[in-house]
C-alpha cells in the first residue's frame, strides 16, 4: 500500500526522525488503519528515497513502541491502538504546534500579552462558529 | 553480527605513471547497495576489478564472505558472482541476446532463462541484433539482464547507466530493488549519477585519487550541511559572525546587505547567529552532490547521528 509521507528537503531533521513523526501520526491518528501490511522495507526505501537501514530503524522503532508488529516472512503490519496513545498523541502535535506559532511570535518580537490576547481571539473565532 | 560481503585490509596497488591506489580499508556488509563515488580515475574501477580477482593487490588482503582465497576465487563463488564492466567484453560481439545467454547460462548454474527474458522484454532489448552491433544502451541492457539472470549474490555494476535513456534508467533501478527485495544480494555500484546513489545507495564510499575518503550511511548526510543567508551591513560585520562559526565555510557578501555561508550542524548555528542578533533571511540543506564535492575538498561532513543514544 502506498503510505502519504513527505519528506521535507529544506529540513535538517535527520531522515528517520522525518519518516517516524509522520508514519507515527498516520497510524494514531487512523489514516492507515490496523491490521494494514505496510511496504517491504526495500520498497519503502525506494519509494521515500531513503536507505533500508533508515526504514529499518523506523519500523523498529514502532514495533518497540507497540504500533507496528512484524510476522515473520509475511511483513510488517499496523497493530492495535490504545486510547492512551491517541490522547497523548493529541497532546503532543498540538503542542508542537503551538510551540512553532510561539517560536514566530518571539522572531517578530511579538510581545507576551499580545501573544496571549491573539491566541484568545483566534480560539474565540474559530470555536465560536462551532457551537 | 552483521556479516561481511567484503573486506579490505590495508590494500594497495601501484597503478600506471606511478599513482597508487590505496591503502584502502573497508567492510560491505551483506545485503546492501552501497555506492562507489569518485572522479574519473579515482580508482573506483581498479577496486572493483581487485574484487573479482581480475587484477591483484600488491599488499593487503582482501576477503570475500570472510574468506580470503588468496589463491584464486573458487568456481562455486564466482558463480555467485555477477559484473557489468564499463565496457563491454568483444569476445561475444557476433552473438545475438540468446546465443551469449546460452554461453553464459554454462557457467552460471543458477542462470533463470526465464527471468533474463522477462528483463530482455522489459528493457527493450533486441532480440536479432548481434551484441556488437547494438547501441550502447542496447548493449548495457543487455549485459544487466545477463547480470542479474544468473542470480548473483554479489554484483558489481561499473557504471551501469551510462548511455541509458531515462525510461530504461528507470526501469534499471526498479529491476535492482526489486532483485534486492528478492534476494537479499550484496550489491556494489560504482557511479557518477547523484539520482542514482539517492535511490538505491544504502551506503555511499567516496574515493578521490586512489584514497578512501570515506564510508557513510547514505541518510546520514543528509542535512550535514545548510546554506544560510543573512542580514549583515558589510564585510566587518560578516567577519565578526564568521568568528562565532567555527567550522563554517565559504562567507560571501551576496548583494548589499545580504551575505551567505555554509555550515555545519545548522540547527544549532542558525540559533547561535540569531542569538547574536544578526537577522537570518533563509537557509536551506545542501543536496547529496554538493556534500559530495565538500568531502572531495577535505570538508569531511558531520554524519548525523540517527541513532538516538540506545
Amino acid at each position: 500500500m502506498w503510505i502519504p509521507i513527505q519528506i521535507n528537503e529544506n529540513s535538517a531533521e535527520p531522515l528517520y526522525h522525518q519518516i517516524e513523526t509522520q508514519l507515527k501520526s498516520l497510524i494514531i491518528s487512523g489514516v492507515i488503519t490496523e491490521g494494514t501490511l505496510l511496504p517491504s522495507i526495500r520498497e519503502f526505501a525506494g519509494e521515500l528515497k531513503c536507505s533500508v537501514i533508515t526504514v529499518r530503524r523506523v519500523y523498529q522503532d514502532l514495533e518497540n513502541e507497540g504500533l507496528l508488529r512484524t510476522r515473520q516472512g509475511t511483513g510488517t503490519f499496523v497493530s492495535h491502538v490504545g486510547e492512551g496513545a491517541m490522547e497523548g498523541y493529541k497532546k503532543e502535535a498540538i503542542r508542537k504546534a503551538l510551540e512553532n506559532a510561539v517560536d514566530v511570535g518571539l522572531s517578530v518580537q511579538c510581545s507576551k500579552a499580545e501573544l496571549t490576547e491573539l491566541f484568545t481571539e483566534i480560539v474565540k473565532h474559530k470555536y465560536g462558529a462551532k457551537t | 553480527m552483521v556479516q561481511q560481503a567484503i573486506e579490505l585490509r590495508n590494500v594497495s596497488k601501484k597503478r600506471r605513471k606511478g599513482k597508487t591506489i590505496g591503502p584502502l580499508d573497508l567492510n560491505l556488509p551483506q545485503g546492501y547497495i552501497t555506492a562507489l563515488v569518485g572522479q574519473n580515475g579515482s580508482g573506483k574501477s581498479t577496486m572493483l576489478h581487485m574484487l573479482l580477482q581480475l587484477t591483484f593487490p600488491d599488499e593487503g588482503e582482501i576477503r570475500w564472505f570472510e574468506s580470503p582465497y588468496a589463491d584464486g576465487l573458487p568456481l562455486a563463488l564466482r558463480q555467485r558472482i555477477a559484473y557489468v564492466p564499463e565496457t563491454p567484453q568483444a569476445e561475444e560481439k557476433y552473438w545475438n541476446a540468446a546465443e551469449a545467454a546460452e554461453f553464459r547460462r554454462h557457467w552460471y548454474p543458477a542462470w533463470d532463462q526465464g527471468y533474463f527474458e522477462e528483463l530482455l522484454a522489459k528493457f527493450e532489448v533486441p532480440q536479432d541484433a548481434k551484441l556488437g552491433k547494438m547501441s550502447k544502451g542496447e548493449r548495457r541492457k543487455f549485459e544487466i539482464a545477463a547480470a542479474l539472470a544468473a542470480r548473483p549474490q554479489l554484483l558489481l555494476l561499473d557504471e551501469p547507466s551510462s548511455g541509458l535513456d531515462p525510461f530504461a534508467w528507470k526501469a534499471m533501478i526498479e529491476t535492482l530493488r526489486k532483485y534486492m527485495e528478492e534476494t537479499s544480494a550484496t550489491v556494489v555500484i560504482s557511479t557518477h549519477i547523484v539520482e542514482e546513489v539517492r535511490r538505491l545507495a544504502d551506503y555511499i564510499v567516496l574515493m578521490h585519487h586512489g584514497q578512501l575518503l570515506g564510508m557513510a550511511e547514505k541518510d546520514s548526510l543528509f542535512g550535514s550541511w545548510s546554506e544560510i543567508w543573512v542580514q549583515v551591513e558589510n564585510e566587518e560585520e560578516l567577519g565578526e559572525l564568521a568568528q562565532e562559526l567555527p567550522g563554517a565555510l565559504h562567507f560571501a557578501i551576496e548583494t548589499p546587505g545580504v551575505a551567505s555561508f555554509i555550515t555545519p550542524q545548522a540547527q544549532q548555528n542558525e540559533k547561535r547567529v540569531q542569538d547574536l542578533g544578526v537577522k537570518v533571511i533563509k537557509s536551506r540543506i545542501l543536496e547529496l552532490d554538493e556534500i559530495l564535492s565538500l568531502w572531495t575538498q577535505g570538508h569531511r561532513p558531520t554524519l548525523i547521528d540517527q541513532e538516538r543514544g540506545d
